[in-house]
């Protein structure tokens, strides 16, 4: 399913670009309610957004790397604004004890977990990723 | 399938009455929800501590019961039991597992 016009950008960065997009039109939405029913603006009581509508994935099998190497997978059933994450079935995916930077697809049953918010570096919708031929070996020549 | 007790006790507390917009839970709320029983914790490298949960703060700090430890070197898990009670730093705290038994158990037995 990867077009040959951009071979860089995975299945993963789109979906979360569509999401991103979504809450943005979201807030729009929101502001322009607020405008059009004359609403004052509370600069003071303004909550800070995410950028990413994890609200979207509640319930949804996801994919979360950690900032050691560590990755997870598992259901969503809950975040906070510090992107703290409450994973159901959650697996942990092994590492070659030779290697600790390679990843293997064996995994280790953890059950309901709580992933730290500090320690996330990514997360992505489980099914949307997919290997594809590495795109930048043809430029050695 | 079957829910794992922790989120149980979640849910009935919306059906219970108590507003509640979403059916999520906060991380925060689960942790505390296993104060008093074992979890196991994943730190941000290879090491693991198993112990039962006293208390955490804001920034996740744990102090822990009877905790063990478990590093990883070279494929081999290395257990220390500490024997302690300890303040465990929440900086590299990555993963909390409540009820979890550590690396030992026989849930965790790698399933492909």
């Amino acid at each position: 399913q990867t077009t040959q016009s951009a071979p860089a950008t995975s299945i993963a960065s789109r979906e979360l670009r569509l999401l991103i997009f979504d809450n943005r039109l979201d807030k729009q939405r929101q502001r322009l309610n607020n405008m059009s029913s004359n609403k004052s603006g509370h600069p003071a009581s303004k909550k800070k957004e995410s950028i990413l509508a994890l609200d979207k994935m509640i319930d949804g099998k996801i994919r979360v790397k950690c900032l050691g190497g560590r990755e997870l997978k598992g259901t969503l059933r809950g975040f906070d604004e510090l992107v703290n994450l409450v994973l159901d079935d959650c697996e942990e995916f092994l590492r070659d004890p030779n290697d600790p930077n390679s990843i293997t697809d064996n995994t280790r049953k953890l059950g309901l977990v709580v992933c730290r918010g500090t320690q996330v570096s990514l997360i992505s919708p489980e099914d949307g990723m997919e290997e594809i031929a590495n795109p930048f070996l043809g430029d050695d020549e | 399938t079957t829910t794992h007790p922790l989120l149980a006790q979640h849910r009935w507390k919306n059906y219970q009455g108590v507003m509640a917009s979403t059916g999520r839970v906060l991380p925060l709320e689960l942790i505390d929800k296993a104060i008093g029983s074992k979890v196991w914790i994943l730190m941000k490298g290879q090491t693991e501590i198993v112990g039962t949960l006293q208390g955490f703060d804001d920034y996740v700090n744990l102090v822990l019961a009877d905790a063990i430890e478990y590093t990883t070197v070279d494929g081999e898990i290395i257990r220390k039991d500490l024997n302690a009670e300890i303040l465990l730093n929440g900086n590299h705290v990555a993963v909390l597992v409540p009820g979890g038994n550590g690396p030992e158990d026989s849930m965790a037995v790698a399933a492909s």
